[in-house]
C-alpha cells in the first residue's frame, strides 16, 4: 500500500524543490518600470446611458439549471458560464468599446505594450475590490495563471490555453501586472487578456473541481450570486456600494437591482411566460415565430415591445463548402454553376419568412469585409454556361447532365443538422431541374462535423462562429492543405493568397492589412469553392415596457442580452404598467419594430441593390 | 409460404379466421391498400400518366421527357429541363387540338415544392392540394401514398426476412439440440444486447442508408426473437409420439423436419408476424423521425410527424391529422389481423372442456 505512496514523493520532491528555487529567485528580478509609456483612454462615449436609473428586478429564463458554478473545469462551458462572467467576472483587463472598437481601461487603468508585440504591462485599478473586501491586485492575475496551468482543473482545454497563450503572468508589483504571450501579434491586448481569480480564497490543491462545485465566490463584478432555488432559479443581486459603479465607462451599465433567471427548459414555454408578464426579456430565434406569432394581447395592448434591431456583429463563416481534394469540383466552372444554382431568395421567402440576408463576404461583420463584392445571385443561364463549359452539356436517360466521359453531375451533400433539411430538400429540386444531382445525407452532428475536419465530404454546410478578427490563416492557409483535421476544409491555398494572410497576421499597417484581406476576399469569392448561406445580423427581442433601454438599445458589437447590461427598469413605468395590466387597459401598441442605429440593414440592402441593379 | 399441403387443422383454422370478420375485412382493407401504394407512381406524380401529342403517345410515368419535346420553354428560355405535364395540360385544352394529357389524380410528386401560393408552406388543404402541403410545399397526399408503400414493403419484406431466418435458425438449435444449440444460444444472447439504435446510427457514418443498407441492418436483429419460439417448438414436438413413429418407419431427417415437424410448429411463426410487421412499420418510422431512416427526401411517415410536431407547426393541424391517422389505421389493421389470426390459431378451440 505504501508502494505508491512513496513513488508518489519521489516525483513530487523534485518539482516541490523546482518550485521553491523559482519563488526564491523571483523575487530578485524586479523590473525599472520608469521607460514605460503608459496609454489609457477616457474620451469614448459611456458604454451605457448615462441617465439610467437604479433598481427593479429583471426576469429572465435559462434553458437548464447550471450543473456547476465554477468557469472552469468540468460541465463549466454550458450557458451559465455566460451569464456568470456577464454579471459577475466578466471583467477583461483593457477592453474594446463595443460601439467604438477603441481600447478602453477596465480592470487596468493604463496600458502598455512593448515593441516585441507580445509583452503587455497593466496598471491595475487600486479601487478595484473583491466583493468580501479584500483589495483586488495583481497577484489574483498570476493566480488565474497558474489555475489555468494547473491539472487539478480537470480541464483540458484550458490546459491548453494556457499553454498557447500565455508565456508568462508576472506580478511585477502589487498593481502593476506584467503579461507575456506566447507569439507576437498585432492585437496583443485582445491576444493575452486574462481575468483574475481571488487568490485569498481559491487553492489548487487537488479536488479542485468538487471543491468549488457549487461554492460562491467573492467577485470582482457589480452582481453576487444571492439565491440559488437547485433546478428552479437562482438570483443575483446588485452590489449597491461596487467600486467600480462610478466609473466613465460604467455609468448607466449594471442598473437593475436583482436579476431573476428562472429555468424554462422548453423556449417555446418559456415564450408563453412572456406572454403572461412573467419575464422581462424573451429573445425571438426563429423567423417564423417573429413572422407569424408576434400579434399577441400584450403587443396589442402596449405591455409589450417587439424590437428587431440591427447589429454589426461577425457572422462567421457559413455555407455550402465545396471539397476541392474531390474531382467534380476541381473544375472552376463546375463550381461557379453551384453559385448560380443556388436561389437563396426562395428560399428565404418561402421557408424563412424572408427574415435573413445572404452572406456575400467571407468576413461578414468584420472591419476586413470586403463590401464590394456583389453575390452570385440565382441566374439558371450563367449556370448553364458554366456546366457547358466544365463538359456537361447532355441531359443523361435521367435528365442529369453528363459530360463526355459519361461522368453524371452527381455529389452527395453531407450534413450534421437536421434542421436545414427542409432547406436542402428544396436546393436539391432546383439543382435537379437544372441537372444537377445533389445526395442528402444528414450525419450525426459530430461525424458531420469531423468528416468536414476530414475533408471526408463532397460538399457539406460549413458553419464557423468568427471574433471580430476573422482568423483567414486556418482557413485558408496551403500549408494546412497538406494535413487534415483542421478548417480548411476545402483544401484550398495557392502561394499568392498565403502572402495576402501574411500581410493581415503580422503587417501593423492597418491599410495594408485590409487591402490584403479585402484582395482575399475577392479571390475567396471568385473561386467560389463557398456559397455562402445565410446572416442574421441582428437581435429579435421582446420586453415588457418597464424595461427601459438608451436610445440605441445596445452598443454596435452585441450578440446576446446578456452582453451589455445596458436597460434599466423604471419604476414609475412599472406602476403603469401593473395598473394597466390590471385593469386590462391598452397603453397604445409600440409600432416601430426594425430599428437600425448602427446602419447595418441600410449598407446590406444597398448592396443587394447594387446586385441586383447589375 | 405454403409449401405443405394444408392439414386439416390448418385448414379450420383458416376457415375460422375468415369467419372472424374484423379480421378478415382488415386483411382485404391493408391488401387492396398494398396493391393500390404499388401503382403509387400513376396516383401522385406530377409526370402524366399518357401524353397524346401529336400524334404520338408518350408514357412519361417513368421516363424523362424534356420540354422540347411538347414544345415547351421554361421562364428561362430552357427546353431541357423536364416537361411541366400540367401547363402542357392546361395549354391542350386551351389551344382546342387533338393532343391530351392524362394526369394522375393527384397531379404532384411526393418531392417537388409548390410555391406557388402567396403564404408560405406549409399551405391548408383545398382543391389544389387535398391534404395540404408541407413546411417544404411538398403534398402531403403524396408524400402520405409513397410514404405507406415504402412502410408496408419495408415491413413485409423485413418481416419476411427476419421470419424465415428466424424459423430455420431456431429450428435448427432445436432439432440439433446439444452443443450446437448450447453455443448458438450464447451468441444470439451476446447479438441481441447490441444497441440497435447506435449500430444504425454508426452504420450510417460509414455508408449512406438507402433502402436496402436499411432492411440488411435491422434484419440483422429481426431475426432474434423467432429463433426463441422456433427453438422450443422444436424441443418440444421432436419428442412427441407421432415424430418418434415417422421415424421408427425410418423416414429421413428432411422428411421429418419439413413433413412433420415444421407445420406442427407453425402456430407461433403465423401468429407472431402480424405483430412483427408493426413492429417493423414502427420501427422504420422512429428511424425517419429520428432523421437515420431513410434519407431526405424519401416520402416517410415518420419524416412527417417531426415536420407536425416542430415547434412552428403545432397550429398546422393537416399536418399532423394526415400521417398520425395513417400510422394508426394501418396499425389497427395489422393488429386486428394478427388478433383474429392468434384467435383463429388458439389451441383452446379443441379442448374439451369448452
Amino acid at each position: 500500500m505504501s508502494a505508491p505512496a512513496r513513488s508518489l514523493t519521489r516525483l513530487l520532491l523534485p518539482v516541490a524543490l523546482l518550485t521553491l528555487t523559482q519563488v526564491l529567485l523571483q523575487p530578485a528580478a524586479a523590473e525599472d518600470l520608469s521607460a514605460i509609456d503608459w496609454v489609457t483612454n477616457n474620451d469614448d462615449p459611456p458604454i451605457g446611458d448615462p441617465a439610467a436609473k437604479k433598481g427593479g428586478t429583471f426576469y429572465t429564463s435559462m434553458s437548464s439549471y447550471p450543473l456547476t458554478l465554477r468557469v472552469v473545469g468540468p460541465n463549466s462551458n454550458d450557458a451559465f458560464a455566460g451569464w456568470k462572467r456577464a454579471y459577475t467576472m466578466s471583467f477583461s483587463l483593457v477592453m474594446r468599446h463595443p460601439t467604438t472598437d477603441n481600447y478602453i481601461p477596465m480592470m487596468a487603468t493604463h496600458w502598455s505594450v512593448q515593441s516585441d508585440g507580445r509583452t503587455i504591462y497593466y496598471k491595475l485599478d487600486p479601487d478595484a475590490r473583491w466583493s468580501d473586501g479584500q483589495p483586488l491586485t495583481a497577484a489574483d492575475y498570476v493566480h488565474t495563471w497558474h489555475m489555468l496551468q494547473s491539472e487539478n482543473i480537470v480541464d483540458p482545454s484550458f490546459n491548453q490555453y494556457a499553454r498557447d497563450y500565455y508565456e508568462e503572468v508576472v506580478a511585477v508589483e502589487p498593481y502593476v501586472l506584467k503579461v507575456v504571450g506566447k507569439v507576437e501579434s498585432w492585437r496583443p491586448l485582445d491576444m493575452f487578456d486574462i481575468w483574475a481569480t481571488p487568490k485569498h480564497a481559491v487553492t489548487l490543491e487537488e479536488g479542485f473541481p468538487e471543491r468549488y462545485n457549487s461554492a460562491v465566490l467573492p467577485v470582482q463584478g457589480p452582481y453576487v450570486l444571492s439565491e440559488q432555488v437547485v433546478g428552479q432559479y437562482v438570483v443575483f443581486s446588485r452590489l449597491e456600494d461596487w467600486w467600480g459603479r462610478d466609473k466613465h465607462y460604467m455609468q448607466g451599465m449594471y442598473n437593475v437591482d436583482r436579476i431573476h433567471i428562472r429555468v424554462i427548459d422548453d423556449n417555446d414555454r418559456a415564450f408563453d411566460f412572456f406572454k403572461k408578464g412573467e419575464l422581462s426579456y424573451y429573445t425571438v430565434n426563429t423567423a417564423k415565430k417573429w413572422a407569424e406569432e408576434m400579434d399577441f394581447d400584450a403587443i396589442r395592448k402596449g405591455w409589450a415591445h417587439r424590437k428587431r434591431l440591427f447589429v454589426d456583429y461577425p457572422q462567421g463563416v457559413y455555407g455550402f463548402a465545396m471539397n476541392l481534394e474531390k474531382p467534380i469540383f476541381q473544375n472552376k466552372d463546375f463550381r461557379k454553376a453551384m453559385q448560380h444554382l443556388f436561389n437563396f431568395d426562395e428560399i428565404n421567402t418561402k421557408l424563412m419568412s424572408s427574415a435573413y440576408y445572404q452572406q456575400v463576404s467571407a468576413f461578414t461583420g468584420t472591419e476586413y469585409e470586403n463590401r464590394d463584392l456583389v453575390p452570385y445571385g440565382f441566374d439558371p443561364r450563367q449556370a448553364r454556361e458554366h456546366l457547358q463549359a466544365a463538359g456537361y452539356s447532355k441531359r443523361g436517360d435521367d435528365g442529369i447532365l453528363v459530360n463526355a466521359q459519361g461522368q453524371r453531375a452527381s455529389f452527395t451533400l453531407s450534413y450534421g443538422s437536421k434542421g436545414l433539411e427542409r432547406h436542402m430538400t428544396v436546393v436539391k429540386q432546383t439543382f435537379q431541374r437544372f441537372g444537377v444531382e445533389m445526395e442528402l445525407r444528414l450525419l450525426e452532428p459530430g461525424t458531420a462535423f469531423r468528416n468536414g475536419l476530414e475533408r471526408e465530404y463532397e460538399m457539406t454546410i460549413m458553419s464557423r462562429t468568427s471574433g471580430l478578427y476573422p482568423s483567414p490563416y486556418q482557413y485558408f492557409a496551403t500549408e494546412l492543405k497538406e494535413t487534415r483535421n483542421n478548417n480548411n476544409v476545402w483544401a484550398y491555398g495557392t502561394a499568392y493568397t498565403d502572402s495576402l494572410i501574411d500581410v493581415y497576421r503580422f503587417d501593423t499597417d492597418k491599410a495594408h492589412r485590409v487591402a490584403a484581406m479585402y484582395e482575399l476576399d475577392a479571390i475567396i469569392q471568385d473561386e467560389a469553392f463557398y456559397v455562402p448561406f445565410w446572416q442574421a445580423p441582428f437581435m429579435r427581442f421582446l420586453y415588457v415596457d418597464s424595461v427601459v433601454f438608451p436610445a440605441s438599445f445596445f452598443p454596435k458589437r452585441t450578440q446576446g442580452m446578456t452582453d451589455w447590461q445596458v436597460f434599466w427598469i423604471d419604476a414609475d413605468r412599472d406602476t403603469r404598467l401593473q395598473q394597466a395590466m390590471a385593469a386590462e387597459r391598452s397603453l397604445g401598441e409600440d409600432t416601430v419594430v426594425d430599428v437600425d442605429p448602427y446602419l447595418v440593414k441600410d449598407r446590406i440592402e444597398a448592396t443587394l441593390r447594387a446586385a441586383a441593379a447589375r | 409460404m405454403m409449401v405443405w399441403r394444408l392439414n386439416p387443422i390448418t385448414r379450420k383454422r383458416l376457415q375460422r379466421f375468415r369467419r372472424i370478420r374484423r379480421g378478415f375485412y382488415s386483411f382485404a382493407i391493408l391488401l387492396t391498400l398494398t396493391v393500390v401504394s404499388l401503382f403509387s407512381n400513376f396516383l401522385a406524380n406530377r409526370r402524366a400518366i399518357v401524353v397524346s401529342y401529336e400524334g404520338t403517345l408518350y408514357f412519361p410515368t417513368f421516363q424523362y421527357h424534356d420540354m422540347a419535346t411538347f414544345a415547351q420553354q421554361d421562364e428561362y428560355g430552357f427546353d431541357d429541363v423536364e416537361a411541366d405535364y400540367l401547363a402542357l395540360q392546361a395549354r391542350f385544352a386551351a389551344d382546342a387540338s387533338n393532343n391530351w394529357v392524362l394526369m394522375p389524380p393527384v397531379p404532384f410528386d411526393p418531392y417537388e415544392p409548390d410555391f406557388d401560393y402567396a403564404e408560405p408552406p406549409p399551405n391548408a388543404p383545398d382543391s389544389r392540394h387535398w391534404f395540404g402541403t408541407d413546411s417544404q410545399g411538398r403534398d402531403v397526399l403524396a408524400r402520405l401514398l409513397y410514404g405507406f408503400r415504402i412502410s408496408i414493403l419495408f415491413a413485409v419484406t423485413l418481416v419476411f426476412v427476419g421470419q424465415v431466418s428466424g424459423t430455420a435458425i431456431g429450428s435448427l438449435q432445436g432439432f440439433i439440440g446439444g452443443r450446437f444449440d448450447i453455443y448458438s444460444q450464447r451468441f444470439i444472447e451476446v447479438w441481441s444486447t447490441l444497441p440497435f439504435l447506435y449500430v444504425v446510427i454508426l452504420l450510417a457514418t460509414f455508408f449512406r442508408p438507402g433502402f436496402l443498407l436499411l432492411l440488411a441492418i435491422m434484419a440483422l436483429f429481426e431475426w432474434i426473437r423467432m429463433t426463441y419460439y422456433m427453438r422450443t417448438e422444436m424441443y418440444r414436438e421432436k419428442t412427441k409420439e407421432y415424430c418418434l413413429a415417422a421415424r421408427s418407419f425410418g423416414a429421413s431427417r428432411g422428411r421429418l423436419i419439413f413433413r412433420h415437424l415444421l407445420p406442427n410448429c407453425l402456430t407461433p411463426l403465423v401468429t407472431i408476424t402480424p405483430f412483427a410487421v408493426v413492429g417493423a412499420i414502427s420501427a422504420l418510422t422512429a428511424l425517419d423521425y429520428l432523421g437515420y431512416g431513410l434519407p431526405a427526401p424519401t416520402p416517410s411517415w415518420g419524416e412527417m410527424i417531426d415536420q407536425a410536431l416542430a415547434s412552428q407547426n403545432r397550429d398546422k393541424l393537416w399536418l399532423s391529422i394526415a400521417p398520425f391517422s395513417a400510422i394508426s389505421i394501418t396499425l389497427l389493421l395489422v393488429t386486428l389481423i394478427g388478433e383474429s389470426i392468434r384467435e383463429a390459431f388458439d389451441p383452446k378451440q379443441y379442448a374439451q372442456y369448452r
